[in-house]
């Protein structure tokens, strides 16, 4: 479409069965959500103007957004599995338009669905104790106990330099470690999922992030994926983080 | 709605302020470090160059709880090392930087 057209469709997730449902008004700004179908694909919108819903009010879109997930969640209830999209995309036009998109995308949304299908999305974050893991390795450093030892010997001066060192060691060998673990950790997980994606270690307060991953999980193995992490959670000086199902927003995205 | 009210602007500021002195105390103690680990200081002088690091430690972190920025301290210090990360990413993987130049398409994405 060449021009500005006034009219739109919000587009919340594309599912792998054609069928023609009414959700009601449960879109965003309380608009009636419903399928448009083409083959064996419906894809699952409001009407709106073709323009992006925008606002500097950040309670607003924070809320557009959970209305958004909420309706791929009914959605996918309803209709399976669903590649859900991400927040505020608008196909100009009518529900032709629609179904030319979906028409044009056919193969890959096939072969995204083909990926997702009996799949969910779940997020694994693994932390532990700096502390309590930092005092393991200094017990056992003889570097780190012989630079102790020799702080009582020395004046207080000499002794701050004894402890950038230890604190300078101590770093070098919990890198070490972090690195060790993940490893070891990772390979654990990825014997139940299907695809893994590492994510950014995020900064949390108290404990430290050693990783953070989001996986799609075939649901015939997740309750054995959630006894290996149950098992880690259970070392000493480790918690893990276990969270969904979600919908694998992190898993459709092209290539 | 951004609110700018004169406490946040002297909070931030301070944060601020505050974390580029806690780099600078970082390389003072490097060079220390180096001086000290040359062998060309007597006993006496490495510890009077420790002493005076460690009262800088102490007044920089008494200062932080007066004023209640350690938090916006590790904040900025965090955003820096964010900041520095990314740029040596681009720089190992420059695909990444051209790709984030490029305008996107306005077609509906999936993903």
């Amino acid at each position: 479409m060449d021009e500005e057209a006034k009219e739109g469709r919000y587009v919340y997730c594309v599912a792998d069965k054609s069928r023609t449902i009414k959700f009601g008004k449960i879109g965003i700004k309380n608009n009636n959500v419903y399928t448009i179908s083409h083959k064996d694909l419906c894809a699952v919108v409001h009407n709106c103007k073709s323009q992006a819903y925008v606002s500097d009010d950040e309670e607003k879109v924070k809320n557009w957004i959970k209305t958004h997930q909420n309706v791929i969640d009914v959605a996918s209830e309803k209709l399976g599995a669903v590649v859900p999209l991400t927040f505020d995309i608008i196909v100009k036009g009518s529900n032709e338009d629609v179904v030319d998109w979906l028409r044009k995308d056919y193969e890959r949304l096939k072969k995204i669905l083909r990926k997702v299908k009996n799949k969910q999305e779940f997020g694994i974050q693994i932390f532990w104790d700096e502390k309590k893991i930092g005092d393991k390795i200094a017990e056992t450093n003889q570097e780190i106990q012989n630079l102790k030892e020799g702080i009582n010997k020395v004046s207080e001066g000499e002794g701050y330099f004894y402890k950038n060192t230890i604190e300078t060691i101590l770093k070098r060998e919990m890198e070490k470690k972090a690195d060790e673990h993940f490893k070891k950790f990772y390979d654990i997980i990825k014997n139940y999922v299907n695809n893994i994606k590492i994510d950014k270690i995020k900064k949390e307060k108290g404990k430290q992030m050693l990783m953070n991953l989001s996986c799609l999980v075939h649901e015939n193995k997740v309750k054995n994926l959630g006894r290996e992490l149950e098992r880690i959670n259970k070392l000493d000086g480790f918690s893990v983080k276990f969270t969904g199902p979600w919908p694998p927003y992190s898993f459709v995205s092209p290539g | 709605m951004i609110n700018i009210d004169e406490k946040n602007l002297k909070h931030g500021v301070l944060g601020l302020v505050l974390a580029l002195v806690e780099v600078i105390r970082d390389a003072l103690r490097l060079q220390a470090i180096r001086r000290v680990e040359s062998g060309r200081l007597t006993e006496e002088e490495i510890g009077r160059l420790g002493k005076a690091l460690a009262e800088l430690d102490k007044a920089i972190e008494e200062i932080k709880e007066e004023q209640g920025v350690t938090e916006a301290v590790q904040g900025v210090r965090d955003n820096l090392d964010d900041l520095a990360n990314d740029l040596i990413n681009k720089i190992i993987n420059p695909k990444e930087w051209k790709e984030e130049q490029q305008i996107e398409p306005n077609t509906p994405k999936v993903g």
